[in-house]
């Protein structure tokens, strides 16, 4: 069976949930949306998936649309959260976990989706960060996630604005803030896959045709290697299954250049398998 | 915010669109994709309105059109964007990198907040978040409270009643009743915050097919209440219809330089002097294929491939 970095990236992100987990993705995030359900229908049956601009819970669409607000995501919900609904549990620390990525992110996990260069003349202005800015501080963990690792302008040594706080900004740190959320707990991307023990981002696997010196290099920040780094576990056919399953429209791979699409693998040819 | 007790709030869409000013803070219903006010934003623009201070969760052409129109001095949205399908604003990038409006960039609970301070009647409310954030630095209207209870100290944020709020509903009475599918979003937020709600619908019915459909938000919250079919065109209004992704495509790729803005805007929006002009250049063929959405998965599928 093979499959493409795309593929192995969702599964990678649905690993993060752990089953009755009550899990929320901002919109706008095609790749952490396809995830939840692959996580759903696999390991996390018991999970509570609450849809990013929808706000359906556990509803089982027929496909993932290319927009985050359309009615295809309410699909055999039988239940909706009002607006309020959502963010009222979302900041007494009702959600266990959410999705959320940058345009830049840090070492720290701080990411920024407001503006790179100086927020009173942008070099880009980016979309802007939905409810983060609150829910970042009050989510139990946070996964964060990039397609854009390789092209060495994301993971930067310091957010020119952030929008998110990861676990320290020159505010002080989550504790010092009176935040009761944990932050980010990892940091999933097209080469690798970080933790945060005290709070830095660590690397803890790789992909097989990744070399650590090319992450090094995409890297703007220095980061610690984990004494037992591994390549990143393999995806079952199950979930590769319920993977296309889900999202036949393959709305997941508007997150990746075109390049990184032809990273194709096969079971049986890398690391260990997880199956 | 205050009750309008009128029993017959039926305007033209050009008289409900003349009850925002020039500089008014103006709260945007819908959110990304699904019932934007567009109508009530294409008449605003051709009728030329200026400095407007926007408010919203995340939006999108909504936005994008008022800004490429000029017609915008602050942007207070949490999100303003065409999602990763389509990415960027284009004209509200251009305007904020040249620095032509002000960025007040929000967050949806700071604004729910901020809202439900309005609707309660008190000058503030706290978060427990927002520190930590450089969203903090564009709002020095924030500031800190201490609670007088376990001495936690919050951002406070000032209570927010939009001038006016504009909103798109499925159905509507001449009363002002309104009817409309979840999400809501903040729609009913601002109707109750607001100074002033002005609706468009799709189709005006008696208030008992719309007591029965159910009521969203109350005639004594609207101002004024206009017919205005496929009003959230390119968005979607469902069941009605399905959001027009190829038009969101075209737009956004004629606003990717300011001269292909204005074309856009000379072509459907000033250059289609009503909204049944604006319907009949956007072709009833796409429009009827809109709303056939629910005819099967397949068409559906078709429709966003």
């Amino acid at each position: 069976m093979t499959f493409t970095i795309d593929e192995w990236f969702v599964v990678t992100l649905a690993r993060t949930i752990k089953d009755r987990e009550a899990v929320f993705h901002g919109f706008g995030s095609p790749c952490a949306q396809v995830a939840m359900h692959v996580a759903r229908h696999t390991h996390a049956r018991d999970m509570l998936l609450v849809e990013g601009a929808t706000y359906a819970v556990n509803p089982e669409p027929e496909f993932i649309p290319p927009t985050g607000n359309d009615l295809a995501l309410q699909h055999r919900a039988v239940y909706q959260m009002r607006f309020e609904e959502f963010f009222d549990a979302a900041i007494r620390g009702d959600i266990d976990r959410m999705f959320l990525s940058g345009g830049q992110i840090d070492a720290w996990g701080n990411t920024n989706v407001t503006a790179v260069g100086p927020i009173e003349r942008p070099k880009v202005k980016l979309g802007g960060g939905g409810g983060g800015c609150n829910l970042a501080a009050t989510i139990k963990n946070l996964t964060l996630w990039t397609t854009r690792h390789g092209s060495g302008r994301t993971l930067v040594e310091e957010c020119d604005f952030v929008t998110d706080m990861g676990h320290r900004t020159k505010d002080g740190t989550r504790t010092q803030l009176g935040f009761t959320g944990g932050g980010p707990e990892w940091l999933v991307t097209e080469l690798g896959v970080f933790d945060f023990p005290e709070g830095r981002a660590r690397l803890r696997q790789t992909y097989p045709d990744v070399t650590l010196d090319q992450i090094k290099d995409a890297t703007g920040f220095a980061f610690e290697v984990a004494g037992d780094l591994k390549h990143v576990p393999l995806p079952s056919p199950a979930e590769l299954a319920a993977l296309r399953s889900v999202d036949p429209l393959g709305v997941r791979r508007q997150e990746f250049s075109s390049t990184e699409l032809r990273r194709v693998y096969e079971h049986g040819s890398g690391a260990s398998c997880a199956c | 915010m205050p009750f309008f007790m009128d029993t017959d709030k039926l305007v033209t869409l050009e008289e409900a669109a003349a009850r925002v000013r020039d500089g008014d803070v103006v709260a945007l219903g819908g959110g990304l994709s699904a019932r934007l006010p567009m109508a009530l934003v294409r008449e605003l623009i051709r009728q030329g309105r200026r400095d407007l201070h926007l408010v919203g969760s995340a939006h999108g052409i909504d936005v994008d059109l008022l800004v490429a129109a000029a017609a915008v001095a602050i942007c207070e949205e949490s999100y303003v964007g065409f999602e990763q399908d389509l990415g960027l604003a284009p004209a509200y990038r251009r305007a904020a990198e040249g620095g032509e409006i002000r960025l007040a960039e929000s967050c949806c609970v700071t604004m729910l907040t901020q809202l439900r301070a309005a609707e309660a009647g008190v000058p503030f409310l706290p978060v427990r978040g927002v520190k930590g954030s450089d969203i903090r630095r564009l709002h020095p209207e924030y500031a800190e409270i201490t609670c007088p209870f376990t001495g936690e100290v919050l951002v406070a944020v000032p209570a927010l009643s939009p001038d006016v709020a504009l909103i798109h509903a499925s159905l509507g009475d001449r009363r002002g009743n309104l009817h409309f599918d979840k999400p809501y979003v903040l729609d009913e937020r601002f109707a109750s915050a607001s100074q002033l709600v002005v609706a468009t619908v799709e189709r005006v019915a008696s208030t008992d097919e719309v007591a029965d459909a159910g009521i969203t938000v109350p005639a004594h919250l609207v101002t004024a209440v206009a017919e205005a079919p496929f009003g959230a065109h390119p968005t979607s209004c469902y069941p009605e219809y399905a959001y027009d992704r190829n038009h969101l495509r075209q737009y956004v790729a004629a606003a990717a330089t300011a001269e292909g803005a204005s074309e856009y805007l000379a072509h459907y929006v000033t250059g289609a002097p009503t909204e049944l002009a604006y319907r009949k250049l956007v072709g009833e063929e796409i429009l009827e294929r809109l709303r056939g959405w629910n005819q099967s998965t397949q068409a559906w599928k078709e429709l966003f491939a």
